[in-house]
């Protein structure tokens, strides 16, 4: 299937990212930059790289420069290989299970792994039941650490975080009457992961997403900018202004925003031999 | 002029050094890279120790019960260090290293540090022996080209003790809180890593390989 077609059925609206200059402070302002998707629409196909089978809904595919979204669900699966992407990534655990041998890190949904660019992670294995979603705020190709030059350009201080749902406890949203919130990656780690849980008709205002910020329904319903979306859509947005409040749905919804930070900026594929790579493998795998 | 590029003659030699502990596994197959580095580099390697688990005494203390965490260890190290992997046995017990560190002051004054080194790791990993016993220590020490028996009086009469302590107590004033911990220069590296990691930070800091650097100065 095409990449392209697959991914232009979810994505309701691209701004751009024209920039506005104010000519007086010298400042550059970007407007804002929104992706919505609606899983229902996006259609499942299967794919397969060094022996690990998977089914694959392509969210967003980056191909006009914006985010990538990849929603996984890998069938059981015991070393799935170690690797990096060339740009920074969340990776969002919904179903089953991902362990990673080396820190013993055993992810149990609901789930946040995140890896700045080119930071290698892995090897991990996948459970029964598996279904995450990865996320880059543009592509992020992908390069098996088997490669040896590759290994040349791994990112020695990258960060590698990890935040789950079931370690933390809910806090009173301030201001918010009824929404209750869970700090998976905390403010002050650089990307942010905060869980939401919300009761019906609410309405979050999200502050400005600077550098990029996924924003997932991960049970119930919400509606971003008028378009309803069910579990596990998601709107991406990026820029220096607001974007529309979220709308949750009649029977509530829990929702995740996962934020970006400075790394967003770095990495990304070029005209290089490793992200012509990289970004081969990405579309022979999917 | 060594292999460092575009430096002055009277530029210090380029640093480097490992912290680690015998004990580490990861420091076990991290300490190919420090050979890798000696073979590759016109560089000679520091071994320093950072003590994991100085609660432990010197028979020896029972692992924590971890059958899932030890599974995953040496899952992990199947997958980064195949060969050495193989060859690897688990001990069975929590083992005391700081008499090992003052062996590896004793070999570090007569300049055999790193093949010392490497023979205590062999010796607990490989062969499974309690690092902390004499015996151990000096076998290590002659396969490293050390007099064993030299070796002996020193730890008997604990000539390097004193420098041990204030060793470990070193690595801690410089911040070292994982092993390994690498120092390249300027860079730190800390855990296991590629060795094209760090050939690319050498490289960064104008370290070129013998086999490059001969041939410019040829």
């Amino acid at each position: 299937m095409d990449i392209q077609a697959a991914t232009t059925g979810g994505r309701t609206c691209a701004v751009g990212d024209r920039l506005s200059l104010c000519a007086r402070e010298i400042s550059v302002k970007l407007l804002l930059r929104q992706y919505i998707v609606d899983p229902r629409e996006v259609s499942w196909k299967s794919g397969q790289t060094e022996g690990i089978t998977f089914q694959c809904q392509v969210f967003l595919s980056g191909a006009d420069g914006g985010p990538e979204a990849l929603r996984f669900r890998f069938d059981p699966c015991p070393r799935v290989y170690a690797h990096m992407h060339l740009t920074s990534q969340f990776q969002l655990l919904l179903g089953g299970t991902m362990d990673f041998p080396k820190a013993t890190m055993k992810l149990r949904p609901v789930a946040v792994h995140y890896a700045d660019h080119n930071l290698p992670y892995g090897p991990f294995s996948t459970g029964e039941g598996h279904d995450m979603l990865v996320l880059h705020p543009r592509q992020g190709g992908l390069v098996t650490m088997a490669d040896r030059t590759a290994r040349r350009q791994i990112y020695l201080a990258g960060r590698q975080l990890v935040g789950m749902d079931r370690e933390r406890e809910w806090l009173p949203a301030a201001g918010l009457e009824g929404v209750r919130c869970k700090f998976l990656l905390p403010p002050g780690s650089g990307p942010q992961a905060i869980m939401l849980e919300c009761p019906c008709n609410c309405v979050i205002a999200a502050p400005v997403p600077t550098f990029g910020r996924y924003e997932v329904v991960l049970s119930g319903s919400a509606v971003f900018s008028g378009k309803p979306v069910e579990a596990p859509g998601l709107r991406y947005v990026a820029g220096d202004e607001e974007p529309t409040p979220i709308r949750c749905g009649p029977a509530g919804a829990s929702l995740i925003l996962l934020s970006f930070d400075e790394d967003a900026m770095a990495g990304g594929l070029g005209d290089d031999q490793l992200s012509r790579s990289a970004a081969e493998a990405i579309e022979r795998a999917i | 002029m060594a292999n460092q590029a575009d430096t002055p003659q009277s530029a210090p030699p380029f640093r480097v050094i490992m912290f680690a502990d015998f004990i580490c596994p990861y420091c076990y197959i991290g300490q190919e890279r420090m050979e890798q580095l000696a073979r590759d580099y016109d560089v000679q390697p520091i071994w320093r120790p950072h003590w994991l688990h100085p609660e432990t005494p010197p028979e020896g203390a029972p692992f924590p019960h971890n059958v899932e965490r030890a599974r995953a260890t040496a899952e992990w190290l199947k997958e980064m260090a195949p060969e050495k992997a193989a060859c690897m046995r688990l001990p069975n017990k929590m083992q005391c290293s700081f008499f090992a560190f003052e062996a590896a002051e004793f070999a570090h004054d007569r300049g055999r540090a790193l093949p010392f080194t490497s023979a205590v790791y062999d010796a607990l990993w490989v062969e499974g022996k309690d690092i902390a016993r004499m015996a151990t220590l000096q076998e290590a020490a002659a396969r490293a080209g050390l007099d064993a028996e030299e070796m002996g009086r020193a730890l008997r009469e604990r000539t390097y003790m004193e420098r041990a302590m204030n060793a470990v107590a070193a690595s801690r004033a410089a911040g070292i809180r994982s092993t390994p911990t690498y120092i390249l220069g300027r860079t730190a590296i800390k855990g296991w890593h590629y060795y094209e990691v760090f050939q690319t930070v050498m490289e960064k800091q104008g370290m070129l390989p013998r086999t490059q650097s001969s041939t410019r100065r040829g």
